[in-house]
């Protein structure tokens, strides 16, 4: 809290400027959805996200399965591929295997 | 690295209130703004110098620093220049090497929050770096120059600060390196037989300029036998020759550092940059039986190498994909035979040359240098 006795002091951070975005609508039922799976191709990345989409297949009938992979697990996706992962599917599950 | 305090988000003023009296040494260390060593309180007086060696104009933002993507604007480069220490005549240096940093196919934001332990290495060539006293010959890499000391710790310090690089927050680094404080030097330009790096990539002599790589710390090669360019150059084929290192793994670029001695023996053959980088890519490899430790944990395909290498056990897989890929200088002091290896993080991010002195043009793109 301020007060008189305060002195004036300088920020070495700078602003950040950015515009908050609430998350997408969860989805009720993963039946018949369609399930993208991005690989962010990681060493390991490929086995975690197989496991795991045949363990989610095993309770849940997806519409369709897609598999995208990033060109660089350390750079941003293409925003052409984000572009398509969300036209085509209702879910997406992605994950890091170091 | 301390618990850093919990504070209220900065204003466009980059002003902020502390108890009056209070040790200001000690205060940035309880914000958690700084590298873990004592940092310079700001003044005006101070602050306003350094904003006037930027081009004034306080307001006007230089680069959004990620992965926090604070905005660097010229006020708040000032403020973190007068706490690393640095004179007025450095700003020029700090502010071109953040512009490089932050310059899209280095990739930044992938450098500051990797694992790995890569830091940016920055490397200044031209006048500038004699005139504000840099320090490329003896001890280069170590302690006791203050403008290679607080040019890279002024970098680091935007990469904590604005970037949010903090240690176990946004910087993931498992055991980062000691270039992670500062990590800068210059080009010995006056003992070198040959052209300065900045030269060979296409600018004139009196042109200055900064290099950046996110790199390892370098590797020290000893070479005292050797009266010929290849035994010298086979040492530190042999120094890059290992499956350790990101380069061995994840291809990209690196950069090597000849001492005075070995250049002086190596240019005295008739050797040029050139030859000098063509044999150590000839000559430096790895077999893929080893990188794959022939399968035995399953099959390997490394899909961070090039596509066009062939993946036999027995095949020859270059350290870097081309020559243009080795990054060569010529640094250190009159007496040792000695020179460095310094492996990249990868190909996830490419080096930048850019301009000190052009005045806000963007990088320079040559040969292997900010390869896209």
């Amino acid at each position: 809290m301020a007060s008189r006795n305060d002195q004036i002091v300088f920020d070495p951070r700078g602003i950040v400027e950015a515009t908050p975005r609430d998350l997408a609508p969860r989805r009720g039922r993963l039946d018949g959805a369609r399930l993208g799976i991005l690989d962010n191709t990681k060493w390991n990345a490929n086995r975690l996200l197989k496991k795991t989409a045949a363990l989610l297949q095993d309770r849940f009938a997806f519409g369709a399965v897609n598999y995208y992979r990033k060109e660089s697990f350390s750079k941003d996706a293409d925003p052409a591929l984000i572009a398509t992962i969300a036209a085509e599917n209702d879910l997406v599950l992605t994950a890091i295997g170091d | 690295m301390a618990e850093r305090a919990q504070v209220a988000e900065p204003s466009e003023r980059n002003l902020v209130r502390a108890p009056m009296g209070a040790d200001l040494v000690e205060w940035y260390f309880e914000q958690g703004w700084t590298d873990g060593l004592p940092v310079v309180p700001p003044t005006r007086a101070k602050v306003d110098a350094m904003v006037a060696a930027l081009g004034g104009d306080p307001h006007r933002v230089e680069c959004k620093v990620p992965p926090r993507h604070g905005s660097l604007t010229r006020e708040v480069l000032a403020i973190n220049l007068v706490l690393a220490g640095c004179k007025v005549e450095y700003a020029p240096v700090v502010r071109a090497a953040l512009l490089a940093l932050t310059t899209k196919a280095f990739n930044l934001n992938g450098v500051q929050a990797t694992t790995h332990m890569a830091s940016p290495l920055v490397i200044v060539n031209g006048p500038i770096a004699a005139s504000i006293g840099m320090n490329g010959g003896c001890n280069a890499f170590g302690s006791g120059n203050r403008a290679n000391a607080t040019i890279g710790r002024a970098i680091r310090l935007v990469l904590l600060n604005v970037g949010g690089g903090w240690p176990g927050e946004l910087d993931k680094s498992t055991l980062g390196h000691p270039g992670k404080y500062t990590y800068c030097v210059a080009e010995n330009e006056a003992d070198s037989p040959w052209a300065p790096y900045h030269v060979e990539k296409g600018f004139a002599p009196e042109d200055s300029a900064v290099f950046a790589i996110a790199a390892e710390p370098p590797h020290s090669v000893t070479n005292h036998v050797a009266d010929d360019p290849e035994g010298i150059l086979d040492s530190i084929c042999s120094a890059m020759s290992t499956i350790a290192h990101n380069n061995a793994v994840s291809s990209g670029h690196c950069a090597v550092v000849i001492g005075p001695e070995h250049a002086r023996t190596i240019a005295g053959k008739g050797w040029t940059r050139h030859d000098v980088r063509a044999y150590l890519w000839m000559n430096a490899h790895n077999l893929f039986a080893a990188l794959s430790f022939n399968h035995r944990y399953g099959k390997i395909y490394n899909r961070n190498l090039p596509r066009h290498y062939r993946r036999e056990l027995d095949s020859r897989i270059p350290i870097v994909p081309s020559p243009d890929h080795i990054h060569l200088f010529v640094i250190g002091g009159a007496a040792g035979r000695f020179s460095a290896f310094i492996p990249g993080w990868g190909h996830m991010s490419a080096p930048v040359l850019r301009s000190i002195t052009d005045g806000g043009a963007g990088p320079v793109c040559v040969d292997g240098t900010c390869y896209l």
